[in-house]
C-alpha cells in the first residue's frame, strides 16, 4: 500500500497497471495449447453425409494410417465461413463440401489465385471422368477446369397425391408433355366450394420464379451462361418460357400455386390445395420425412417434356467436394475424396439413407437402387432416378452465377408486372427487353472481373 | 502581442505537469487500440474503395469504376430507392405511430403505464432476425396468421404473397419494422413527456387551446431536442436497414422479387461479402456514409431553425 502511495503518477495508475500486469499473465498461464491438427480436415453440410461421413472414415484411417477430423456446417454459415477464409487469407479446411452455384465465388480472379486444387488431370488418369455422369461435371467446373467432385446427379421428377389423382381420373401415363399437362391442369385447378378462391391447383409453382423457372429452363436446354462462361440465358426459348410460366403462374386459367417451403408444404399437400410437387431425388427424401401421413398416398413420375420424345427430366441442386490448395496432404486429400464418393461398397447404403443419386454410373447397378420404396407406393424411385439421370442437363458455373440467377428472375417478375398491367398484348417483346437488360447488367459484373484477371492467364 | 500574451490566462495551479515519457506510455494502449481497430480499417477501406479484390492475393486498382459502376447499376439505383422510402416512412408513419402510444399511456395511470411500456419495447428485445422469421411465418400465403387476419376482417388477402408478389414486399418490411420498432421509439417519446411543464399545458388550456393546439404549440417544442434525435437515429438507422429484409426474403440473399426489399445495406453484404468484391462493397459503404451524413446535418439544421423560431 506504500508502494501504492509513492507511485510517481497516484495511485489510480499504480493499481491500473497492476491489474494490466495480473491479467496478461493469468492470460499467458492458462492459455490452451492448440492441438495438433489432424492430418486431413473435412467439412460437410448435410447430417445424413455427415453420418455416412463419420462411419466409413475409420476404415479409412486405419488402411492410410492417418486422422480425419470430420466437421459439420449448416451449408449457409460452411459457405460463408469458407469465403470469408478465402477472403482474409486464414487457415481452411483440406476439404469441403459445398453447394451447387458456390462454385463461382472460390473461381474469380486469376486462375494461380483460385484456393482449389485443380482435379482435373486427377480425374482423367483415374479414369472416373468416363464413370461418372458426364453433366454433372460442368457444374464443378470453371474456365475448362473441374475444381470439385460431384457427390450427386440430382435428377427431377414430379411427386404427386396418387389418391387424389386417380380419384379425379387422371391417368399419369399421358401426361407426357407439358402441353397435356396444362390441359388437365386447367380442369382439376378450380374453387370448389364457391367462395371465390381457388382450393386446388396442378402444380407447386414460385409465384416469382426462380427455382421453378430455372428447372424448366434446364430442362428446356436453356443455361445461364454457355460452357464458355458467356451469358446465355437472354434467348427466344427463355422468352417463350417466361411468357408460358406467367400464363400457369399469374393468368385467368393458371395452374401453379406457389406452397412456400417447409411445413407450407406439407400442409398444401396433405390438404390436397396442390397435386404435383418437384422432386429431384434428394426431395424425395425430404417430402417423405416431413409428410409421413402421406406415406402410400405419394408416387414419383417423370417431368413432361416440352415436345413428344423429348427430355423428361432436369436437375435441381448439387454438391460438391473441392480439395482446397492449402493442404498439405493434397494426395491424401484425393484418396479420401475418391473413398468417400467413389467407394462403391457404402454408396448403396447412402442411397437407403438420402435417396440421393451419386453420380458414379457403376454405383446404379447395386441393389439398393432397385428396392421398393413404401413411401411412393412402392415404386423403384432408385432406378427411376437412375433411368433419368443420363438425361440430367448441364449448368454451367461462372463467378457472377449469382448475379445471373438474381437477373433472370428481375427479368421474369418485370415481365409479370407487365403482364399485370397489359395482358397479353406486347408481352413477349416486354421480355425480350426485360431479358436482354438483365443479360447486359451480368455482362458488366463480368467485365469487371476481366478488370482483375487482366493480363493473367 | 505583449498585451494578449500578458492577458492569456494562466494554466490552472495545483495540477502538476508531467515531463517525460510516462503519461504517453499510460495513453499508448488507447492510441494503438484505436490505430488497429479504426484508424488502419478506416484508411483501408478508403483505399479499398478505388480498387476490385479478390481477397488479398489480387487487387487491381480501378480508380473511381467502383463509383461509376454504382451509379449506373439500376440494382444500386433501386437499393437507393427501397432504403429511401424506407426512411421516409420510418420518419412519416413509424415515429408518429410511437408518439401517438407515448401520449396515449403519458395520459394512462402509473400502473398501466408500465405494463404497457414493457409490453410495447418488447419486440425490441428478440432482434431483427427472429423477427423477420417470425413475420416470414406470419406472412405464409393462405396459412399465415396475417393473411388470415385480414380474411377474417377485410375478406381480402387470403393468398397475398407478401414476400414474393414485387407490390407487397416493401409493405411487409414496413409492418415488421413498426412492429419492433414503434415501441422503442415510444420509450424515448415518453421520456420527453414527461419533462413537459406541466404548468404551461395548463396555462394554455386556460387560455382556450384544444388538444391538438396544446400538442403542437406547447409540447411538441417542448420535446424538440428528442424529436430530433429520435429523427436522426431513425433515418440512420433506416439507412442501414439489413437484418430484417435479409431473414424475411432470405431464399433470394434480401433481394425480394425484382428487388423490391433490397436495402443498401444488403446490397452492400452481397456485393462484398457474397460476390467477394470487397472494392465494390467498400464503395457503397462510402456512399452510404455520405448520404448519412448530409441528411443528419440537414436535420441538425433544420432543427436549429426550429428553436430559433
Amino acid at each position: 500500500m506504500r508502494f501504492a502511495n509513492n507511485f510517481p503518477y497516484g495511485r489510480a495508475p499504480f493499481w491500473l497497471l497492476v491489474i494490466a500486469v495480473v491479467s496478461v499473465i493469468v492470460r499467458v498461464a492458462t492459455a490452451h495449447r492448440p492441438e495438433a491438427r489432424p492430418d486431413l480436415v473435412m467439412v460437410t453440410h448435410t447430417e445424413a453425409q455427415f453420418d455416412a461421413y463419420r462411419k466409413a472414415i475409420p476404415r479409412f484411417e486405419r488402411e492410410h494410417g492417418v486422422k480425419v477430423q470430420l466437421q459439420f456446417a449448416n451449408w449457409a454459415s460452411l459457405q460463408a465461413r469458407l469465403q470469408n477464409a478465402i477472403l482474409a487469407d486464414t487457415e481452411v479446411p483440406d476439404l469441403s463440401e459445398v453447394l451447387e452455384g458456390a462454385l463461382g465465388f472460390f473461381t474469380r480472379g486469376p486462375i494461380e489465385d483460385f484456393g482449389l486444387l485443380d482435379l482435373t488431370d486427377r480425374l482423367h488418369a483415374d479414369g472416373l471422368d468416363q464413370r461418372l455422369v458426364q453433366s454433372r461435371l460442368s457444374v464443378w467446373s470453371a474456365r475448362g477446369r473441374v475444381y470439385a467432385l460431384p457427390h450427386d446427379v440430382h435428377p427431377v421428377m414430379l411427386a404427386y397425391r396418387r389418391d387424389l389423382v386417380e380419384a379425379l381420373g387422371i391417368d399419369v401415363s399421358k401426361l407426357d408433355t407439358w402441353d397435356k399437362f396444362v390441359e388437365v391442369g386447367r380442369q382439376v385447378s378450380r374453387d370448389l366450394n364457391g367462395d371465390g378462391i381457388v382450393d386446388r391447383y396442378m402444380l407447386d409453382m414460385r409465384y416469382d420464379g426462380n427455382w421453378t423457372l430455372q428447372i424448366l429452363m434446364f430442362q428446356q436446354g436453356g443455361q445461364l451462361f454457355d460452357q464458355q462462361g458467356d451469358v446465355a440465358f437472354a434467348t427466344e426459348e427463355t422468352a417463350q418460357l417466361i411468357r408460358w410460366y406467367i400464363e400457369q403462374v399469374r393468368g385467368p386459367h393458371r395452374i401453379g400455386y406457389e406452397c412456400g417451403w417447409g411445413q407450407p408444404v406439407v400442409k398444401a399437400m396433405t390438404d390436397g390445395l396442390v397435386l404435383f410437387q418437384w422432386a429431384p431425388d434428394w426431395r424425395s427424401w425430404v417430402l417423405a420425412n416431413e409428410a409421413p401421413d402421406l406415406a402410400g398416398k405419394m408416387a414419383l413420375m417423370p417431368m413432361p417434356a416440352w415436345t413428344p420424345g423429348g427430355r423428361r427430366t432436369s436437375t435441381w441442386g448439387g454438391t460438391g467436394l473441392m480439395i482446397m490448395k492449402q493442404t498439405r496432404h493434397p494426395e491424401l486429400a484425393w484418396q479420401l475424396a475418391k473413398y468417400l464418393y467413389f467407394d462403391t461398397a457404402d454408396l448403396g447404403e447412402r442411397f437407403r439413407a438420402t435417396n440421393i443419386l451419386p453420380a458414379l454410373r457403376d454405383a446404379w447397378k447395386l441393389p439398393e437402387f432397385d428396392a421398393p420404396f413404401p413411401y411412393y407406393s412402392n415404386q423403384r424411385i432408385g432406378r427411376m432416378y437412375a433411368d433419368l439421370a443420363p438425361e440430367t442437363p448441364p449448368v454451367y458455373s461462372s463467378p457472377v452465377d449469382e448475379a445471373a440467377r438474381t437477373g433472370l428472375d428481375r427479368a421474369f417478375n418485370r415481365s409479370a408486372a407487365y403482364y399485370a398491367q397489359h395482358g397479353e398484348a406486347g408481352l413477349l417483346d416486354a421480355i425480350r427487353a426485360n431479358l436482354a437488360e438483365a443479360a447486359e447488367d451480368v455482362r458488366r459484373l463480368a467485365g469487371r472481373e476481366k478488370i482483375l484477371a487482366k493480363g493473367k492467364p | 502581442m505583449i498585451n494578449s500574451v500578458a492577458q492569456r490566462p494562466s494554466r490552472p495551479q495545483g495540477r502538476p505537469r508531467y515531463k517525460g515519457k510516462a503519461p504517453y506510455v499510460f495513453l499508448s494502449p488507447y492510441v494503438v487500440l484505436t490505430a488497429v481497430f479504426f484508424a488502419v480499417p478506416f484508411f483501408n477501406a478508403i483505399m479499398l474503395a478505388f480498387y476490385e479484390t479478390n481477397g488479398p492475393r489480387s487487387r487491381a486498382f480501378v480508380g473511381l469504376a467502383n463509383f461509376v459502376f454504382l451509379f449506373r447499376d439500376s440494382t444500386f439505383r433501386r437499393a437507393l430507392l427501397n432504403t429511401t422510402v424506407f426512411a421516409l416512412v420510418s420518419v412519416f408513419l413509424q415515429l408518429p405511430l410511437s408518439m401517438a402510444l407515448a401520449l396515449l399511456l403519458n395520459a394512462g395511470a402509473a400502473r398501466v403505464k408500465g405494463f404497457f411500456r414493457l409490453v410495447f419495447f418488447s419486440p425490441n428485445l428478440v432482434g431483427q432476425v427472429l423477427v423477420g422469421i417470425l413475420f416470414s411465418v406470419l406472412f405464409t400465403p393462405r396459412y399465415g396468421l396475417v393473411n388470415r387476419g385480414f380474411q377474417l376482417v377485410l375478406h381480402w388477402g387470403l393468398e397475398t404473397r407478401w414476400l414474393s408478389d414485387p407490390r407487397f414486399i416493401m409493405p411487409a418490411i414496413v409492418l415488421a419494422s413498426l412492429w419492433l420498432w414503434v415501441g422503442f421509439n415510444m420509450i424515448y417519446f415518453l421520456a420527453a413527456l414527461q419533462t413537459v411543464d406541466k404548468t404551461l399545458q395548463e396555462a394554455a388550456r386556460i387560455d382556450g387551446a384544444n388538444p391538438w393546439q396544446i400538442f403542437w404549440h406547447v409540447t411538441l417544442p417542448s420535446m424538440r431536442h428528442v424529436v430530433v434525435f429520435v429523427v436522426i437515429m431513425s433515418v440512420i438507422g433506416s439507412y442501414q436497414l439489413f437484418e430484417l429484409p435479409l431473414t424475411l426474403l432470405s431464399e433470394s440473399y434480401g433481394f425480394g422479387a425484382n428487388d423490391a426489399g433490397l436495402t443498401l445495406i444488403t446490397y452492400l453484404n452481397y456485393r462484398a461479402f457474397r460476390a467477394g468484391d470487397l472494392g465494390l462493397g467498400s464503395a457503397v459503404g462510402w456512399v452510404v456514409a455520405v448520404i448519412i451524413f448530409f441528411i443528419s446535418l440537414i436535420q441538425i439544421r433544420l432543427g436549429r431553425v426550429a428553436e430559433e423560431d
